[in-house]
């Protein structure tokens, strides 16, 4: 099976499920005008734990993922990457200590083919040095081989193996967020940040992506948090829920619990019906 | 009104015409070649090329002729005189928009062209600055004396350097080519398309434009070299942004995102701007100057309307007008 070989090319886990947060943020704020998009959000991820961040629009989901990645700059704040500090660190430097995002909007390079899209994505490739085209070319000729590989290997996982040497342009909405999920694969992250990973992808392949998200978690130990409105994928397929409300977490908790947390029912729904009674579509 | 009277071909049938032609082609593929890399592979809109050759044609003229340094020492000196300008000027001016970057650019090539003007002492200001290629002149009839050898009894004045001006623009156009297709050119090519998804997979974007502007000041540099080796002398009337102008038009002919679109673009370019001053039409020659430029925006118009990715360029890598 295909996803059998994607497992086999990557480093064995480290110990699952130890209760160990694997980022910690805290007392974050960023502001865009007199507005306080991320008010004070706090909380932990634990280590191996799928984690879904919720809360009604313009909550500062986004934002928070920004500011944790290193696009925004956090005004205060600090946040805690595997016991490192990484707040204001640019985006490329917290991308290669393993925590990678996605976008809400694809950024799928649509100019590129679908197969470079996935070998850009790949870390420790010597030829992306310019003196090293000259003075590693059998290096980088052999970690393209690698590369080449894995990326294609994933394409199928996803069903996108058809598509390889296709322009990302020509994918569809879905299919796009599915490459960029691939994508963040490639570059072998510790931890993954979804931005709505599931929007705009048909049911069977978003179920094949939530499948492959748990399988990374428990044969590599991945760490996944990420932003969701469907309510069904919340409360099936997440081992905690943080819920925010104007810049800061309101609650969090198990799914159970969160969803009969009058708080989040207020903030949430503005009251009336528990949550995921009646999934949004 | 009357139309085109007299239209002579004499001229293309007349090896010096081509061989003219093809220097400033081959100049223009070395200048363009920058703009290429940074245009059409980075998505950095350089404005300021013209600056950057005139910093490599200017140091590397003052370096001979104001403090007695060996052409050949005086050259690369020149080049890295150049990269550390573009390093200069993209390092602020790069964390800016797309647009501010190019306003920067142009400032900072008109900064450039502008003391040039000024700073008689040593660039000679319009008076111009001669005497630095005596090197270049032993080395043009070294390689006459062996054109003799092979066989050509009189070879064109102008060839030896027709022919470094092409060897050197096809060795850029091979390198680049090579660069491009290579994990370094896919994350240039990233930056170009999204610089924050290319963050977002770990690319330090900041030093891979840098880089695309160094090597951009390096092609400038050479343009300039070759600009002051055909002209005899340096003077800052040929380092005006419109020679920016002019590469963009070559750039746009060929096609982005295609290096030997350039050469080709530049061989078009060159041919219309050269061939018609043969036209001989009844009026001033000033206006008839005008008139070539005419031709050529009427090329680009049409150009634009029926084949917007240029020559050689890929339809699906538009990287402008979407």
């Amino acid at each position: 099976m295909t996803d059998g070989a994607v497992a086999e090319t990557i480093p064995e886990a480290p110990p699952a499920g130890d209760g160990q947060p694997i980022l910690a943020i805290d007392g974050l704020l960023k502001h865009f005008g007199g507005i306080a998009a991320v008010n004070g959000a706090a909380f932990d991820v634990e280590r191996n734990s799928v984690t879904a961040l919720i809360g009604p629009n313009g909550a500062g989901k986004t934002t928070l993922f920004n500011v944790i990645t290193g696009f925004y700059r956090a005004e205060r704040g600090s946040v805690l990457f595997q016991d490192q500090q990484i707040v204001r660190r640019p985006p490329h430097v917290v991308a290669r200590l393993g925590m990678v995002r996605t976008f809400q909007i694809t950024k799928a390079l649509a100019k590129m083919p679908v197969i470079d899209n996935m070998m850009l994505a790949a870390p420790a490739q010597p030829g992306e040095r310019l003196y090293n085209l000259v003075l590693r070319p059998a290096a980088t000729r052999a970690r393209e081989r690698e590369v080449r590989e894995r990326a294609e290997e994933l394409l199928e996982v996803f069903q996108l193996g058809k598509l390889a040497d296709e322009y990302a342009g020509v994918l569809s909405g879905g299919q796009r967020k599915l490459l960029e999920f691939a994508r963040a694969l490639m570059t072998e992250p510790t931890m993954l940040l979804l931005d709505e990973p599931m929007a705009g992808i048909n049911p069977t392949l978003g179920g094949r992506l939530l499948e492959h998200m748990q399988r990374l978690r428990s044969e590599r130990g991945m760490t996944f948090l990420f932003i969701e409105h469907d309510m069904e994928v919340v409360m099936g397929h997440s081992d905690k829920v943080i819920v925010m409300a104007e810049g800061r977490v309101i609650a969090q908790g198990a799914p159970d619990e969160v969803r009969r947390d009058q708080r989040v029912i207020d903030a949430y729904l503005g009251g009336g019906a528990a949550i995921g009674s009646e999934p949004p579509r | 009104m009357t139309l085109p009277l007299g239209v002579t071909f004499e001229a293309f049938t007349d090896f010096g015409f081509w061989t003219s032609v093809g220097i400033l082609a081959g100049t223009y593929v070395l200048f363009t070649l920058g703009l290429q890399l940074n245009v059409g592979y980075t998505g950095i809109v350089n404005f300021g090329q013209a600056g950057f050759m005139a910093i490599g044609a200017y140091a590397m003229g003052v370096l001979v002729v104001k403090a007695d340094w060996s052409f050949w020492l005086a050259l690369p000196t020149a080049v890295f005189i150049a990269i550390g300008f573009g390093l200069l000027v993209g390092l602020p001016s790069l964390r800016l928009r797309a647009d501010y970057f190019a306003i920067a650019t142009i400032a900072a090539a008109e900064i450039v062209r502008i003391t040039a003007l000024n700073l008689r002492d040593v660039t000679g200001g319009n008076q111009g600055l001669f005497g630095f290629d005596d090197s270049w002149n032993n080395l043009a009839d070294q390689i006459e004396s062996w054109l003799v050898s092979l066989g050509w009894s009189d070879p064109e004045q102008l060839f030896p350097l027709f022919l470094v001006v092409w060897v050197t623009a096809l060795i850029a156009t091979v390198l680049l080519n090579f660069a491009t297709k290579s994990p370094w050119g896919r994350v240039l090519r990233a930056v170009r398309e999204d610089e924050d998804a290319a963050r977002a997979l770990g690319k330090n974007t900041l030093a891979y434009k840098l880089q695309s502007l160094a090597i951009a000041s390096t092609l400038g540099a050479l343009a300039g070299f070759f600009v002051a080796i055909n002209l005899n002398f340096l003077t800052p009337e040929a380092f005006l942004p419109a020679f920016t102008f002019i590469g963009y038009a070559v750039l746009v002919l060929g096609g982005l995102a295609s290096y030997w679109g350039v050469a080709a673009g530049a061989i078009v370019m060159w041919t219309i701007l050269e061939g018609t001053r043969f036209i001989d039409l009844p009026i001033s020659a000033e206006r008839e100057a005008a008139v070539r430029f005419m031709i050529v925006g009427l090329v680009l118009i049409l150009l634009m309307a029926f084949r917007p990715q240029g020559m050689f360029g890929k339809k699906e890598e538009m990287v402008l007008g979407d």
